[in-house]
């Protein structure tokens, strides 16, 4: 695990504790700053780019920052997509979370595991269309392949699976969903993202088990003093939930248009 | 693994962001249109821009006298390098209602002059990155000037000339000089983003390409490592054949000289039974050394140990050769064996006995595929242009009524050990070594072999060799390389 930061001390955390994998909480103790990278990975189309649109959509402007997308002119990611999201925490810390997405077409591999370097946590979009399926099961195996690439143990990096696209003929039904969630430990988040369905459920999903990958190797709670609640509340009052399932847990301040 | 980070995992600095040449003409078109200079640095105090205004004469002026030197450098590193924060002398800017909320985090610091600057900071994702200054100007709510701190620097502080001095520096209400400041941040945060946007692509774009030749040089080391092995495997194969095969022939020709001088008496009579038996044991040991005699032929000639020895030969007498040897053979399985030679005897070049095995072993398949009452059939062409060589040659034909071959065979029947059938319970023996034989042989004299097959109708190999062989003709089959992929893991 590496901690690092621009200026100051680089204080490292051992890591001979989780196997000797590399896991990279960017936590920056004399800068008092910690950096959270999550990764919206998965196929082309899947919606990657749609869902960090929608989060973007519904935060409020003064913590986060624009949407930076570079397309080809089919609306295709052709690097990545980044969305930065900044708080400060009681007692002053300073948390950036990061969402990236990766290129979803098969060429972009050496960019797409660039961008998976030191993720904390990654969400899987996946199509939820049967016909999809080996689609899906070809960028799992790709997924696990570049994390083992990057140094990472894909054991102890979490993922949440989004299903998205449940609008459309030939979806999974709720029962398959099912299915699959038996079949790993990866909480499963079914979206529509182009209508917002899902997506902030599936950023809540993933920032809490990113969180707690993080405590168990850092001690956020004890060393800096960043609870689960605080980190996600930060997060979340920003955000306008309403019309989602965290709207009890987070009541929307101000609703974006 | 890739060495270094990546641009996407450090924290980017101002200069990275914006290219400092063009940012500079933006910064002089502001000061041109507002009169007010403005400095912006980065997060560690480094100028990327600084662009004066009116203010030089005044500044100089006070910076004449040791005092007003020593204040204004203060004032300077104040601005620069101090605290963009409610403190150090910093206040809250005079602003329009309207202009509040935009103006967060930008403070006023006065001069000692009665002068004033105000601080933006840069902030991007959360981060600062650096500050912009405007200023000195003149306030429009100044009351006296010059005030007291300026006019106590030096006894011989000239008021007068610090007044006509003063005049040249833009005056303006606070106000507005933070609406020009807020406008500026506008700008600037417009120029951020593209200049993010810009530095991100274009060092990702250099890292992919890294990345991926990275990938590739990995990848053909693996190659070359496989290869590497997959030759020392072909080789020790080849050196494992002949070596066995020689161990099994030095027994084998024991036993059939001695079974041999059995039946011819030398130990003493046998019985008319007795001498049945031995013969089979004769027959059988010698049907055994055949087959090890062309497992050590290949083996030799995989491993490229097979030299062609060329020399002036007869075709007719290669192939009416051929044919009584194997006559015995026919006859007892009830084949008609037929050989046709044109009308006018002629002499090539070429390695007499390989090319008797040629034929030898094209007969010996043609005659076990063939069923009963069938015809085998070879046939010797006139010296002719062959267009499949480009040169003078003749063609040896043998045609069967066999069994056939179906056609997407035809290429694997030249690989060694390969039998269409290839199951244990297959019809006819051997061990799918004669073809790849006859292959390299002829490809050896710098010929080729053509067939042409119909199930259950028969097959037809055709032979072409050239009149005289070149020199360069090469002896070498490449062995058949078979991979299998691991079973998929799926998730969904």
């Amino acid at each position: 695990m590496t901690l690092c930061g621009a200026i100051g001390p680089r204080i490292s955390v051992t890591s001979a504790s989780f196997g000797g994998t590399l896991l990279s909480v960017q936590l920056n103790h004399a800068q008092r700053e910690l950096t959270v990278k999550i990764v919206y990975y998965g196929p082309g189309l899947s919606g990657k780019t749609t869902n960090l649109q929608m989060i973007h959509q519904r935060t409020q402007p003064d913590v986060r920052g624009r949407l930076l997308t570079v397309e080809t002119h089919d609306d295709r990611t052709l690097f990545f997509d980044l969305l930065p999201v900044f708080f400060s925490t009681a007692s002053g810390f300073k948390v950036k979370v990061k969402l990236f997405t990766v290129p979803g077409q098969v060429i972009h591999n050496a960019t797409r595991r660039i961008v998976l370097q030191g993720a904390d946590a990654v969400a899987f979009i996946a199509d939820s269309r049967r016909s999809a399926g080996a689609e899906n099961n070809s960028y799992w195996k790709n997924l696990n392949e570049n994390m083992r690439e990057n140094g990472l143990d894909p054991g102890q990096v979490p993922i949440v699976i989004q299903f998205n696209k449940r609008d459309l003929p030939d979806t999974r039904s709720d029962a398959e969903l099912d299915e699959a969630r038996k079949k790993g430990k990866e909480p499963i988040v079914g979206a529509i993202a182009i209508r917002g369905v899902g997506v902030l459920e599936t950023l809540f999903a993933v920032l809490q088990s990113a969180y707690r990958s993080i405590e168990a190797r850092a001690g956020l709670a004890k060393n800096v003093g960043l609870t689960e609640r605080e980190f996600l509340t930060q997060v979340f009052k920003n955000i306008d939930t309403s019309g989602t399932e965290l709207e009890r847990l987070f009541p929307p301040k101000v609703k974006t248009p | 693994m890739r060495q270094g980070e990546s641009v996407l995992q450090r924290r980017i600095s101002l200069t990275e962001l914006l290219d400092v040449e063009s940012f500079t003409e933006v910064v002089k078109g502001f000061v041109d249109l507002y009169k007010v200079g403005i400095k912006v640095f980065d997060e560690k105090g480094g100028k990327l821009a600084d662009i004066k205004v009116g203010n030089g004469d005044f500044c100089g002026y006070v910076f004449s006298f040791p005092e007003g030197r020593r204040r204004c450098t203060a004032t300077v590193g104040r601005v620069k390098d101090g605290p963009v924060a409610l403190s150090h002398g910093a206040r809250l800017p005079v602003l329009e209602v309207s202009d509040v909320p935009k103006a967060k985090g930008v403070v006023t610091v006065p001069c000692f002059t009665g002068l004033r600057y105000l601080i933006l900071p840069i902030h991007w994702e959360g981060d600062s990155l650096g500050r912009v200054v405007f200023g000195p100007f003149f306030p429009d709510d100044l009351g006296d000037f010059p005030p007291a701190s300026l006019k106590e620097i030096s006894e011989g502080f000239d008021v007068a000339n610090a007044r006509r001095f003063v005049e040249k520096v833009r005056r303006a209400p606070e106000g507005t000089i933070a609406r020009v400041l807020l406008h500026f941040s506008q700008l600037l945060q417009t120029l951020l983003f593209a200049g993010q946007k810009m530095f991100l692509t274009s060092q990702l774009h250099i890292e992919a390409t890294l990345e991926q030749n990275r990938e590739l040089e990995e990848r053909n080391k693996k190659l070359e490592e496989v290869n590497t092995k997959l030759k020392e495997l072909d080789r020790l194969k080849s050196a494992f054949l002949a070596t066995v095969s020689h161990e099994l022939r030095t027994p084998l020709t024991s036993i059939i000289g001695y079974s041999e001088m059995l039946t011819e008496g030398l130990a003493g009579p046998l019985n008319g039974e007795q001498v049945d038996y031995v013969r089979t044991i004769m027959e059988k040991g010698e049907t055994l050394l055949k087959l090890i005699t062309s497992i050590l032929d290949i083996s030799q000639i995989e491993a490229g140990r097979v030299r062609l020895t060329f020399e002036p030969m007869d075709p007719f007498d290669l192939v009416n050769s051929s044919v009584s040897s194997l006559r015995p053979q026919a006859q007892k399985k009830g084949v008609v064996l037929e050989a046709r030679l044109p009308a006018r005897p002629f002499q090539a070049t070429g390695d007499r006995d390989r090319l008797r095995q040629v034929v030898t072993n094209l007969l010996t398949n043609a005659v076990k595929f063939t069923p009963k009452g069938g015809t085998v059939r070879v046939v010797l062409s006139d010296l002719a242009h062959q267009p499949d060589l480009n040169a003078q040659g003749y063609r040896i034909i043998v045609e069967d009524s066999g069994v056939g071959i179906p056609a997407d065979q035809f290429d694997k029947i030249f690989q060694s050990f390969y039998q269409v059938d290839s199951s244990s319970t297959r019809e006819f023996g051997g061990a799918g070594i004669g073809l790849a034989i006859v292959k390299s042989f002829v490809e050896g004299h710098g010929g080729v072999v053509r067939v042409a097959s119909e199930v259950n109708r028969g097959s037809r190999f055709s032979v072409i060799l050239p009149a005289i062989p070149s020199m360069q003709a090469q002896v070498s089959i490449a062995p058949p390389v078979t991979g299998t992929e691991a079973p998929a893991d799926d998730r969904f």
